[in-house]
């Protein structure tokens, strides 16, 4: 069928697929709506024969608004600084620690593990908001639909398992808990938090935009060092 | 819809900039450059925040609508997948535990307790008032 070809047949099936799993997603809190989204159009394609780059020629256009939507992220940034000021400091520290932590363990694992180097460079990126990951793989030659499904991953894991699994390890401070899901599962993690505090949900969202930054300032820094 | 329109303007704009910058030779994405730059025209008031707000919650709202397509793209990644699923699950646990841990017990010794966290906030919003 080469109607698939046309990129409005593809934009329009996602966003029928998207409204589904939204829909789903709002009845069953439980059914992540990314794969709710994906596994349709993956049967679709399947069943069809068709091959994923034509589907892509359109995708590819949405892909591309990940562009902006990175540029957003400079909002939640900008508004909860003003109400984080004072704590800013100590939080970036927290922060660059977890983004430090976050790449080198991602890629010492899979490195031990005896992974090629782009699946190496498609983990180093993990813990960060989808966007800002996908760009990061780029960067470093990675593949970016591994990256995507480990992004999505450690956010599914941070809002299941992540406040409990705090709890366990003595952390029972609130900011300090906003901050910890912020920085291993990005908006997922954040999304997740009960509200303990207004001022919680602000450091979790801080912490999601700034470890996309400090992530790409280290990145950037091993890319020269690779070089 | 003017409103957002307008804040989609600023914020492509931005990105596009951002774009050139890497294109220029800066070593961070050009995503992540726009962001930087429009944080700061935000903290400048270059751009008021009331301009942009409405577009930059729609693109986060339904972010997830964007990564579709490329998560799609795992169908064809089932190789890849298979061969080295042993490294990408490890790395993957390990990791997002190792962030957690550390960011937890690091916010639990630098970030000031309930108390004193809501405290601050009430005295920040009265002096605000």
């Amino acid at each position: 069928m080469t109607w698939f070809r046309n990129p409005a047949v593809s934009i329009a099936i996602t966003l029928l697929a998207y409204a589904l799993a939204v829909a789903l997603h709002r009845r069953w809190r439980w059914i992540p709506p990314i794969v709710a989204a994906c596994a349709p159009i993956m049967l679709l394609l399947l069943a069809l024969g068709e091959p994923y780059g034509d589907y892509n020629r359109g995708g590819s256009l949405l892909t591309w608004i990940l562009g902006p939507a990175t540029v957003a992220l400079a909002v939640p940034m900008y508004r909860q600084g003003k109400i984080l000021r004072p704590l800013l400091p100590r939080l970036t520290v927290v922060v660059v620690a977890g983004a430090v932590v976050g790449m080198g363990s991602a890629g010492l694992m899979a490195w031990l593990l005896g992974a090629p180097l782009p699946v190496i460079m498609s983990t180093v990126p993990k813990s960060v908001t989808t966007p800002i990951a996908v760009e990061l793989c780029k960067e470093l030659k990675g593949i970016p639909q591994i990256t995507i499904a480990l992004v999505i991953c450690a956010g599914v894991m941070g809002a299941s398992f992540g406040v409990p699994l705090l709890r366990l390890a003595g952390v029972r401070n609130g900011l300090a808990i906003g901050a910890a899901m912020g920085t291993a599962s990005h908006g997922v993690g954040t999304a997740s938090l009960l509200r303990h505090s207004e001022l919680q949900a602000s450091v979790s969202s801080w912490a999601m935009a700034a470890a996309g930054v400090f992530t790409s300032v280290l990145a950037a820094m091993l890319m020269l060092f690779l070089r | 819809m003017i409103d957002t329109a307008r804040g989609f303007a600023v914020i492509v704009g931005f990105g596009l900039l951002g774009t050139l910058l890497h294109w220029l030779g800066i070593p961070l994405p050009g995503g992540v450059l726009g962001l930087l730059l429009f944080f700061v025209a935000l903290s400048t008031g270059l751009v008021k925040l009331a301009w942009v707000e409405r577009a930059a919650a729609l693109l986060l709202r339904h972010m997830v609508l964007l990564f579709v397509p490329l998560t799609v793209g795992l169908m064809e990644m089932g190789q890849v997948l298979q061969r080295q699923a042993a490294a990408i699950i490890a790395s993957l646990l390990v990791s997002w535990l190792a962030v957690l841990l550390t960011t937890g017990w690091l916010g639990r010794l630098l970030l000031p307790g309930d108390a004193v966290a809501d405290a601050a906030r009430d005295a920040a919003a009265e002096g605000a008032q």
